[in-house]
């Protein structure tokens, strides 16, 4: 039941509500805190059995490293996959739901959903909201009609290539793809090309860095796994003295402990089987 | 929030990386969307593309350029223009990438729904009506310059313009994109009507190398579609395949 | 800040409008479940704000469902509770710390205004003073701290950040939640 005192929980869509009011603060002089960005390098290509995706692991506020290993990979389905640069939020929220809405229609429809149709869902959804959600998205996939990557901007326009990178890294990462590509790779081949591009984006571009991620989607394996960390580029030194502080450093003026006393053991009780 | 080397990006959701906040665009657009980039991206501002499409006798050829651009970075060079609409119908796109890939979408779902219900293969005409609509009604908002063409069993080929304000015309020749400008002199001098298909299809072949030689922003490879009344007929020439022009 | 079967949490309590201090005894952290807290730094209306509404969906979720709400439970209404105002955000960017109820597994997240979750193995700052608190743990952070080793850690860390940002301070508030009780120190910072 709704009232005023408990309302109900929205059953989704945005909220503007606070759009006034953050405008009429801005004005006076309150700024929002930075969202997160994914200043990225991320990139995809196809071989001869299926396709390769990779993504760096840096994720920025402005100039501050919000994330040093944050996951671009995204599941949309079993052998569906999709790297997002762009607003954090945006690509994660984006990818889920397109994920959920994938899943349903495989239920619907008792087939797996080809690549094509998570492409279009994505395409439409961005185009919807033009470019205002800034997820900018290689999706790679394997399906019965083949391999396949697509480039998917945040306004809703899309690429079907064979190989595509995207984000702020996206030109160190086009270079090497550039020069190794090769029509009908091998797996070795294929995987060592995408941490190259990866590992160019990450020493050559500011807002990528730590480590390389990367998915290898088969063909004639039902089901994948993100290889994370599949190499670590950006090392942080090892500290070789200790800082920690002494106990009783910290003046403490007062002391409350509240125990937590379990009142009831939780049993879980099988029932028979016959 | 913006991953460039500087970050004095006044604008609070603004840009990250490349490609990713400026829209994709196959001409220019307009200023407002560039200002949240840097200045070495922005600074090059001619962005665009090359389209051309003829009727000769029995059909007519379509040809455009393969270039995608964000800013000056080349998004996709093998980028296909000619988008299918129907059968015997397609669109030349140009202007930005996703307005005219969701608008030939929307008119695509049209057309078949059209063809259903009649029963019959949709007439050019009709398709160009439709993008016209879609054009002028959300012309505040899209930009899209788009070139219908096709062949139907009435009135054989044809070749609509729909330009970005949403206005429709039937021409025996049109060009289009940003690379156009260069080439009105070289195709008001040679199309004349009823050309032969090898004949057409070099003169759409000629136009549309002139035009991304001299356009910065137009390039790549030429794709062609010559449709008639057995379908359509699609073929690529690669940049070093391309006809020799002076180039002084 | 994760330690070793123990999480801690820790926040200034100052309340003030810009340079001027309103209060000194502001909480902003909030107690979800017996060994779950949220920090919730950012303008104070929508620390409240959020706050209740994120107290009104765990009750729900714990009337409907019948158990107890997890650290991860917990991480996804506040992402949803977030992004629904993706284009009117609360100017909030809360810290979710916390023991699994049942495997008391360490948990720590970490949201941005529009609610982007980030989830690392070892610690998550937000607030004024973000940047210098990045810098304190980064140095003094260790692995599988001991509960009272860990409270001199975080404490230091932001005993140490608040002294360098003229809008922290006024007292600090630690937290060190173990499996079987949760000490809550109150600690001296600069006061000006």
């Amino acid at each position: 039941m709704a009232t005023g005192l408990a309302p109900e929980i929205p059953s989704g869509g945005f909220s503007f509500g606070n759009f006034q009011r953050n405008l009429s603060l801005e004005v006076q002089g309150l700024h929002p805190p930075k969202a997160i960005k994914t200043g990225t390098t991320i990139c995809g290509l196809t071989f001869n059995n299926g396709v390769v995706l990779g993504a760096d692991t840096r994720a920025t506020a402005g100039n501050v490293v919000a994330d040093k290993n944050c996951s671009k990979i995204h599941r949309l389905a079993p052998k569906i996959f999709c790297c997002g640069a762009g607003t954090a939020a945006d690509t994660e929220m984006t990818t889920r739901n397109i994920e959920s809405q994938l899943e349903l229609l495989r239920l619907n429809m008792g087939r797996e959903v080809p690549v094509v149709v998570a492409n279009r869902l994505l395409k439409q959804m961005l185009f919807r909201y033009q470019g205002y959600v800034s997820a900018a998205l290689v999706l790679g996939g394997v399906d019965k009609f083949g391999s396949h990557i697509y480039c998917i901007y945040p306004h809703g326009s899309t690429d079907k290539l064979p190989y595509a990178t995207m984000g702020s890294g996206s030109l160190a990462a086009m270079a090497v793809f550039e020069r190794g590509w090769k029509l009908d790779m091998d797996e070795a081949y294929a995987v060592q090309l995408v941490r190259d591009a990866i590992a160019a984006g990450i020493t050559n571009d500011l807002g990528s860095g730590s480590n390389v991620d990367i998915n290898i989607i088969r063909r004639d394996e039902p089901k994948t796994k993100i290889i994370r960390p599949y190499e670590e580029i950006g090392l942080r030194g090892k500290r070789h003295g200790k800082y920690t502080y002494q106990k009783g450093t910290t003046k403490v003026l007062e002391t409350e402990v509240i125990p937590i006393v379990v009142e009831e053991e939780e049993v879980v009780q099988r029932m028979d089987e016959d | 929030m913006n991953s460039y080397l500087t970050d004095n990006v006044p604008n609070r959701f603004a840009c990250l990386g490349l490609g990713t906040n400026s829209p994709q665009s196959l001409t220019k657009r307009p200023a407002a969307s560039l200002r949240d980039m840097p200045d070495w991206l922005t600074s090059e501002h001619s962005t665009g593309t090359s389209l051309m499409a003829a009727e000769f006798d029995g059909g007519v050829v379509i040809g455009a350029d393969t270039r995608t651009t964000t800013g000056a970075y080349v998004a996709n060079r093998v980028t296909d223009k000619l988008t299918r609409v129907t059968d015997r119908i397609y669109c030349c796109r140009s202007g930005s990438a996703a307005d005219t890939q969701a608008i030939a979408d929307v008119v695509t779902y049209h057309l078949e729904f059209h063809e259903i219900e009649t029963g019959e293969p949709a007439l050019v005409r009709s398709a160009a009506a439709v993008f016209k609509d879609i054009c002028y009604n959300y012309r505040d908002q899209m930009s899209a310059g788009i070139i219908v063409a096709g062949w139907d069993s009435r009135h054989g080929g044809q070749v609509y313009s729909v330009p970005i304000g949403g206005m429709v015309v039937r021409q025996p020749v049109t060009i289009g994109g940003s690379g156009s400008t260069f080439i009105y002199g070289y195709v008001d001098s040679t199309f004349k009507p009823k050309m032969t298909r090898e004949e057409c299809e070099q003169f759409v072949l000629n136009g549309l190398t002139l035009a991304l030689s001299r356009d910065g922003s137009s390039g790549g490879c030429v794709r062609l579609g010559t449709i008639t009344k057995d379908g359509v007929d699609r073929r690529v020439v690669l940049h070093n395949d391309l006809p020799k022009f002076y180039e002084g | 800040m994760k330690g070793k079967n123990c999480v801690a949490i820790a926040a200034d309590r100052r309340f003030g409008v810009q340079l001027q201090t309103i209060g000194t005894d502001m909480d902003k952290i909030f107690e979800i479940g017996p060994k779950l807290f949220v920090g919730i730094p950012g303008l104070a209306t929508d620390t409240q704000t959020v706050h209740e509404r994120l107290r009104f969906r765990t009750n729900v979720y714990e009337l409907r469902e019948n158990r107890p709400v997890t650290p991860q439970v917990l991480s996804a209404m506040v992402t949803n509770l977030l992004y629904e105002h993706r284009f009117g955000p609360y100017f909030v960017e809360p810290v979710i710390a916390g023991l699994d109820p049942k495997t008391n597994e360490p948990f720590v997240c970490g949201f941005d205004v529009i609610g982007c979750p980030c989830e690392p193995e070892d610690f998550i700052v937000s607030g004024t003073c973000e940047e210098q608190l990045l810098g304190m743990c980064e140095s003094l952070y260790e692995p599988n701290l001991e509960p009272d080793q860990l409270f001199e850690t975080i404490s230091q860390a932001l005993v140490n950040a608040c002294d360098r940002d003229a809008i922290s301070g006024w007292g600090a508030k630690v937290y060190i939640i173990e499996s079987d009780k949760v000490t809550i120190r109150k600690v001296r910072t600069r006061m000006d």
